[in-house]
């Protein structure tokens, strides 16, 4: 049920809260926000929900006491106002990095199940929070009703979007309207269709290369492989986010963007602006910036690069294949700002092909945790490094692009930004409706069979 | 309906599909597992479909009928078995008070197996030779008055049903009546009329060996005993439509990972039972050659409540019961592929449950030295005399 794609939660939890949220008067409904979530929260977290409670009051009442300051005109008395509002958001965003790294240690080296549900996307969001809030940029005093609602808020709490507190604006009433429904419902089922029907079984292409171990496989289905991984994270990552902005957008929000048409870039920097987007403002805005970002020496830069993307490999896992991972991307974009990134960007197809092969090879190094194994894998991809030790069946490209080649032609098609223009300037029509209908039920077929079954899924 | 058409469409299908499942609930989807606590009704008209069952079905009687027969059947079975687990406790209790006598005795009577209880000693197994009642060991075989075949010595428990647990309800005897047969070995040329039937591990057997070159297979991904003959094996065609177009000599199945957290052992050993010998019935000139399930490694073994070689174990020692020794034959790779512990060997594994491409030689290597010397079988020794006798 803490899973989108679950029919419990489709069929039981979303209709009931939306149906709860609309019937209560509109200044109640952030109380409703709060209720649902933590519900939804404990049902995949009972214990770790004391840390997220008691986050959530901390970090509001932290935050509080910077108001509470009188506001002075004298010019002394500003600067250290500025200075004790400086030192609250220091301390409790330090109090919220803390908590975030000492989960993360005890999740690494005791047990992995000691990290609670969310918490990078709730930190991050807290985080933000603190500064917005000293930096003054949310424009109204918040209530402790509004800031709870938006840090708990269960669209977002398991997987993001990272979003901002004022883009949230949770100080406004929201109204009911049968248009912001279908509008979400929308983006629920494309979302649900990307994930259940695309990336979940284009998933089992990358899954089944690890059967037989990655020496075993050729070197066109090794590239295969990376390709079909690509597409698994895309769709899986961007599916979610669809389904969690669809049900924010049905509730009266606005629709965040967490992805825009990212395999169309040309660099990988720009990949990274288009890719996982709230995260990567994230960082920018609360890491790059304040440490000067691109605005100081090209010494400094490239440090504050660094910086960022070996945070970036630290936050998405305990592993040291996520730290090669961020390392990796953060070497390619700090060779593209000092050398060669702008002249790239404007050869069209040698720039393109350029992200296509830089990327799906760094999520090969995201995908694989053991350094053998991912040597093993490399040494097929590029098989001059391998030994020649190994048993390979040369037809197994052709027998796995025979079962999967129209996944393959889905996830190009969707690739490519001119399918969301087409699908813009259509969805009010129709026949998109009828579509949309026949993804959401073949979306929940397989999700019925897969959910709750463990032994349907497995297959060996 | 204008503001909102795709909502109002998509709550009215909810509707419809709720109320198939809902009047299919005690008949067509009675076999579908419906916690309703947890699942909405409509969820079982998705996962019927998997088991074949369409919603138009609701409209044919007698399928209707048949399935609630089914399901009554069903209701009927878990019943007995809890009302027999709840006897043999109370049995249980009633005999460690009064004395130990009849467990001792049970012990010593050559089943292997600290779990029998008194009550469920089936006269059989009594029947089972044990070593001190061979009068003369040395000149007779030990196996003389062994009955392949026989019957389990206690049926699975309640708690094991529920909790998805192969129990072992058979003992290694059959194990070792298989083991004791004479294997020879032979080369390559002995799988040209040979037929391997198997699920992903044995797909891994015919890709990354000769295999392929010498026998036909029908393997793939996913394949259970319950599939084995409705399988077209991705168009290449049935097991029936093979075994009537060419006669094989040898016809080497394993199958059962798959199907590990699907019924009971009994369950396993009745449909594998059934393949067998309709296997047999179709080609009675070829020997069918039981591969044992192949054992999982260290990690999945000890993690997985349902994958893992205790409950691998029990079904092979259903399925090597099969064997005579005559025409259908029981051999275990686990004894190359695994270490001593019986989980399969970190330097073989591709994953947790295959081979690597490069191990499946070790299992072909196996199964060439554990071949059945048939008439006209030539044997690997013949071979490399006649090899190693050439250049002089």
């Amino acid at each position: 049920m803490i899973s989108f794609t679950s029919l419990t939660f489709i069929f039981r939890f979303l209709p009931l809260f939306l149906i709860l949220y609309y019937a209560v008067p509109s200044k109640f409904r952030n109380l409703i926000i709060i209720i649902g979530s933590l519900f939804f929260y404990a049902v995949g977290e009972p214990i770790f929900i004391a840390v997220l409670v008691g986050l959530i009051a901390a970090n509001f009442l932290v935050a509080d006491i910077g108001y509470r300051f009188k506001n002075t005109t004298s010019k002394g008395n500003r600067y250290r106002l500025k200075h004790k509002k400086r030192m609250l958001c220091a301390i409790m965003v330090s109090i919220d990095i803390i908590a975030l790294v000492t989960f993360k240690i005890l999740a690494t080296f005791v047990e992995s199940t000691l990290l609670p549900l969310g918490l990078s996307f709730y930190i991050f969001k807290m985080v933000s929070y603190q500064v917005d809030v000293y930096r003054a940029t949310i424009p109204v005093r918040p209530k402790f009703i509004d800031t709870a609602a938006y840090f708990s808020v269960f669209a977002q709490i398991t997987q993001g979007p990272i979003m901002r507190y004022e883009d949230g604006a949770f100080y406004n009433d929201k109204y009911f309207s049968i248009k912001n429904i279908e509008e979400g419902l929308k983006y629920f089922i494309i979302g649900f269709g990307m994930k259940v029907i695309l990336a979940d079984r284009i998933g089992i292409l990358f899954n089944d290369l690890g059967m037989y171990g990655y020496q075993s496989i050729t070197t066109p289905l090794a590239w295969l492989g990376a390709f079909a991984y690509s597409f698994q994270l895309y769709f899986d990552f961007w599916g979610y986010s669809l389904m969690a902005e669809g049900i924010m957008v049905a509730m009266g929000f606005d629709f965040v963007r967490n992805f825009n048409h990212p395999y169309a870039s040309n660099s990988v920097s720009e990949f990274y602006r288009r890719w996982h987007m709230t995260l990567g403002d994230f960082f920018k805005d609360y890491v790059y910036f304040p440490l000067g970002g691109s605005r100081c020496s090209k010494g400094k830069m490239v440090f504050n690069l660094a910086v960022v993307w070996i945070l970036t490999g630290i936050w998405h896992g305990n592993g040291i294949n996520f730290l090669i991972w961020g390392a990796a991307l953060g070497i390619f974009i700090i060779l593209e700002k000092v050398s060669y990134g702008k002249k790239l960007s404007k050869i069209p197809v040698l720039s393109n092909l350029y992200v296509l092969i830089v990327i799906p090879l760094t999520w090969v190094v995201f995908a694989i945790k053991d350094l053998g194994d991912l040597g093993s894998y490399f040494s097929r991809l590029f098989p001059f490094f391998g030994t020649n030790d190994i048993a390979v069946n040369g037809n197994d490209f052709l027998e796995y692009l025979g079962d999967y080649w129209w996944m393959f032609l889905l996830a190009i098609v969707l690739c490519i930004p001119k399918t969301s223009e087409i699908y813009e300037k259509h969805k009010n029509k129709w026949y998109v409706t009828i579509l949309l209908l026949i993804v959401f039920w073949i979306a929940v077929y397989f999700s019925a069979s897969t959910d709750g079954n463990p032994f349907m899924y497995l297959n060996f | 309906m204008k503001k909102a058409p795709l909502l109002i469409l998509l709550i009215l299908s909810v509707l419809v599909f709720s109320l198939i499942g809902f009047l299919g609930k005690d008949n067509i989807y009675s076999s579908q597992d419906k916690n309703l606590l947890e699942k909405p009704f409509l969820t079982s008209v998705f996962t019927g479909i998997n088991d074949e069952i369409y919603p138009w079905d609701l409209f044919n009687s007698q399928k209707r009928n048949q399935a609630a027969m089914e399901a009554s059947e069903r209701q009927k079975m878990e019943e007995e078995m809890l009302a027999k687990q709840i006897a043999g406790e109370n049995a249980n209790a009633e005999s460690e008070t009064a004395d130990n006598e009849t467990v001792t005795e049970t012990q010593d009577s050559g089943i292997v197996n600290d779990e029998v209880q008194p009550a469920d000693v089936d006269i059989e197994t009594e029947e089972t030779p044990t070593e001190e009642e061979i009068p003369e060991p040395e000149e007779d075989n030990p196996f003389k008055d062994y009955v392949p075949r026989y019957e389990p010595f206690r049926e699975t428990t309640y708690d094991e049903y529920v909790a998805h647990v192969s129990a072992d309800i058979y003992g290694d005897m059959g194990v070792q009546f298989a083991a004791s047969y004479p294997f020879g070995k032979v080369t390559m040329e002995y799988f040209d009329d040979a037929l391997f039937i198997g699920d992903s591990r044995t797909v891994g057997l015919v890709k990354y060996t000769d295999i392929s070159q010498h026998a036909d297979s029908l393997c793939e991904t996913s394949l259970s005993i319950w599939k084995t003959f409705k399988s077209n094996f991705k168009g290449k065609g049935t097991v029936e439509s093979f075994l009537k177009k060419k006669q094989y000599k040898k016809i080497y199945i394993m199958v059962g990972v798959n199907e590990l957290g699907t019924g009971k052992t009994e369950d396993y050993m009745k449909e594998f039972t059934s393949v067998v010998d309709r296997i047999h019935e179709m080609q009675p000139e070829a020997i069918i050659i039981i591969q044992a399930i192949m054992n999982v490694d260290r990690e999945k073994s000890t993690k997985d409540k349902v994958f893992n070689n205790e409950n691998i174990r029990a079904r092979n020692n259903a399925i090597a019961t099969l064997a005579d020794n005559e025409t259908i034959f029981y051999i275990d790779e686990n004894e190359v592929l695994c270490d001593e512990e019986g989980f399969l060997r970190d330097d073989l594994r591709g994953d947790h449950l295959h081979l690597k491409g490069k191990s499946n030689e070790l299992w072909k290597e196996f199964l060439l030295s554990h071949a059945v010397i048939l008439e006209g079988t030539v044997l690997a020794e013949d071979v490399e005399v006649e090899t190693s006798e050439k250049p002089e």
